[in-house]
């Protein structure tokens, strides 16, 4: 089956997150979608932790919008009432501003992801997602945004080298697989909500996911980096949530 | 039989035979005239007899010419009837023939004769008059007559067959113009059906029908596969709002056991179809060839991080996966590789039973992913065909599908079979165009 979320190997970026940044800036977030149900959904899951979300329905008020302010962030839908989402990431670029863009269209063609990149976005996420796939997306592209490439992301005692891909408890080195540590990068990214067992799944195995409705395999997993974190030292921060997904939460 | 080979049958069969009545009818009339200018040549000589016996009252010497002998025999008044008859005419030869003679101790030859039996009477003596001319010219001509009703046999079959050659194979080209059009007519194709030049009004006739055909078929393709890529692609954004309000839905917290396990099978739902969706869309891609990257893929490592992304499934089924790999360089689009290599892992993998085992062999030649699972063989028939799926599967029914018009794609072949308990899908590389 196919699958619009990239696996593991050519992805590592979209877990480059920084969650200190959080609390020192305040981030925004312009949101250009006109199917309303969808932009809620987001609006809701962005805001708080610090973020401010802006909404825009049309091509127009997108093109506004970006015209006044800038954002750390812009969630860009391609097909909008009266124009194309990529000539409004063309007039971005024209202007040199700085804002990162990434695409969430419901086209999954290489071409169009293609020529999205080609144009200057910073990712291209195809629908339906997960909210969880799309934030932790957003904080690669924010951390790449706001620190230039810098390689330190911290929780608390945790301490996590995103270019070499070392997880520290203090001065303790755990010793994590690659879907492990891609997993505890996805979890901080997402802090503070229930992430879906699907939504794990499929960001960890992409297509193979369906081959194992239940998700026993991922029950295993995670106990498996639970064990591995609190053997290293760390609060256990992974909560069950409802026996339907997962929680990373130091509350 | 070709139109050409059955039109030069009959025309042959028929010019034989209307040659050869023509020939016989040719013949009969010939030697009835000349058999009439025969006995009419008999009269005169009859004639000639009766008038010289009138005259001198005596028989007229016997005299022979080259082509007519007369004889008198006297004979019992009354008794001879007169009648032309075929007889045979002994044929003396000169003495310019003596080097047959030489050769035959007889003094001539026996030639085909027409004679007349009359008779004459010399004062009171009755006689019988027997005048006998050759017909060996009558037989020289009929021999004549057949020599060219043979020639102009042949000359016809040489005729027909250059017009076969020139004219015939000239005439029909643009009919196999429009026979080869239509036999390299793909409707997912692009082509169009190219117009045939041709004056002849049937052709022309056929060229149009045709051509409208074919334009209608792909309309109607075309139709439907824009209409299949519209319906998917509307359903994506409901879909996406459905997946985006379930994850929102969750953070609302407090949820109880039942509700949660209605979440559950919420999220399972969505994300089969979902992915049935995708499925569909890709399949329009594939058969629209919108994926036509030409890049080099290394298989070997392609199947490596394949069968290494899935590892913890395996370990959750305790399959035993067994891997033989060569290295192998294919070219096409990465994207379609990677589905297909995952299809066909993924598959075996769904239809493998709990400690199971997981046979993949790459060779230079193909790519073979066995592995163990139900006891009985599917249905090889059917497995590449849409919506089919073996009882209790949970995929979407396209896998296989997508795999094989991935498979036509890259020119390979992918081919089933079942032996000793394990299922084997093979792809082989080398037998482009060997599948439909």
């Amino acid at each position: 089956m196919p699958t619009n979320k990239p696996k593991i190997r050519n992805s590592t970026k979209s877990f480059q997150i920084c969650f200190c940044t959080f609390k020192k800036k305040q981030l925004k977030i312009l949101i250009i979608e006109d199917e309303e149900g969808l932009r809620d959904s987001i609006e809701e899951y962005f805001t708080g932790d610090n973020n401010i979300c802006e909404t825009a329905k049309t091509y127009t008020a997108a093109l506004g919008k970006i015209n006044l302010y800038r954002y750390d962030c812009i969630l860009l839908d391609i097909t909008l009432p009266g124009g194309s989402g990529m000539d409004i990431l063309k007039v971005l670029k024209e202007n040199n501003y700085p804002d990162g863009v990434l695409i969430i269209s419901a086209k999954n063609s290489l071409d169009d992801r293609l020529d999205g990149l080609n144009l200057g976005a910073d990712d291209y996420l195809v629908k339906p997602f997960h909210l969880s796939e799309l934030k932790a997306r957003v904080s690669a592209i924010i951390r790449r945004k706001t620190f230039n490439g810098s390689n330190q992301l911290m929780f608390n005692e945790l301490t996590i080298d995103l270019l070499a891909k070392e997880v520290k408890v203090g001065q303790n080195q755990l010793k994590l697989t690659r879907k492990e540590y891609a997993l505890l990068l996805y979890f901080i990214a997402n802090k503070g909500k229930v992430v879906s067992k699907n939504a794990i799944a499929e960001h960890l195995w992409g297509d193979g996911i369906d081959l194992a409705d239940n998700f026993d395999f991922i029950y295993s997993h995670i106990k498996n980096v639970r064990k591995k974190l609190v053997e290293g030292g760390c609060r256990d921060y992974i909560q069950a949530a409802y026996g339907m997904g997962y929680k990373f939460s130091d509350q | 039989m070709k139109l050409q080979t059955r039109y030069n049958y009959v025309n042959l069969v028929t010019t034989i035979i209307v040659l050869l009545i023509t020939g016989l009818v040719y013949y009969q009339a010939i030697s009835w005239i000349l058999t009439w200018q025969k006995d009419k040549d008999l009269k005169d000589e009859e004639q000639e007899i009766v008038q010289y016996v009138s005259i001198n009252h005596q028989l007229p010497q016997t005299f022979q010419t080259n082509d007519q002998q007369t004889s008198f025999t006297a004979a019992a008044p009354g008794s001879v009837q007169r009648e032309f008859i075929n007889t045979v005419y002994f044929k003396k030869w000169d003495k310019g023939d003596g080097h047959r003679r030489h050769h035959h101790e007889k003094a001539g030859e026996y030639e085909p004769g027409r004679g007349l039996v009359t008779s004459v009477t010399v004062g009171d003596q009755y006689y019988k008059v027997l005048i006998i001319e050759s017909e060996v010219e009558t037989e020289d001509l009929i021999r004549l007559i057949f020599t060219i009703t043979i020639g102009v046999i042949l000359l016809l079959l040489l005729a027909l067959l250059l017009i076969n050659r020139l004219v015939l194979r000239r005439l029909w080209q643009p009919f196999y113009g429009i026979l080869g059009e239509l036999r390299s007519f793909n409707i997912a194709d692009n082509r169009e059906i190219t117009k045939v030049d041709t004056s002849t009004d049937e052709f022309t006739e056929l060229n149009v029908v045709v051509t409208n055909m074919a334009q209608k078929a792909k309309h109607d393709y075309k139709d439907l596969k824009i209409f299949t890529e519209n319906a998917s692609h509307e359903l994506l954004t409901p879909i996406a709002v459905i997946n985006s309000k379930l994850d929102t839905l969750i953070q609302t917290g407090n949820l109880n056991e039942k509700q949660s396990g209605l979440l559950n099978d919420l999220y399972s739902a969505v994300s089969r179809l979902n992915r049935l969706n995708q499925s569909l869309l890709l399949l329009v891609k594939i058969e629209n060839k919108l994926l036509h990257e030409e890049k080099p893929i290394n298989l070997k490592d392609l199947v490596e991080e394949t069968i290494t992304q899935l590892e913890e499934i395996f370990n959750d089924k305790s399959l035993t996966v067994a891997c033989s790999l060569e290295d192998k360089q294919i070219t096409g689009s990465r994207y379609l590789a990677d589905i297909l290599v995952s299809n066909l892992v993924n598959n075996a993998v769904r239809h493998n039973y709990r400690g199971g085992e997981l046979i993949i062999t790459l060779t230079a030649e193909s790519l073979v992913v066995k592995n163990t699972g139900e006891d009985w063989p599917l249905d090889a028939q059917r497995i590449f065909t849409r919506f089919h799926k073996s009882s209790g599967s949970e995929g979407s029914g396209l896998g296989l599908t997508i795999s094989k018009q991935i498979c036509n794609n890259f020119g390979f072949s992918l081919t089933y079979g079942f032996s000793n308990a394990y299922h084997t899908f093979t792809i082989g590389f080398g037998s482009a165009g060997a599948t439909g």
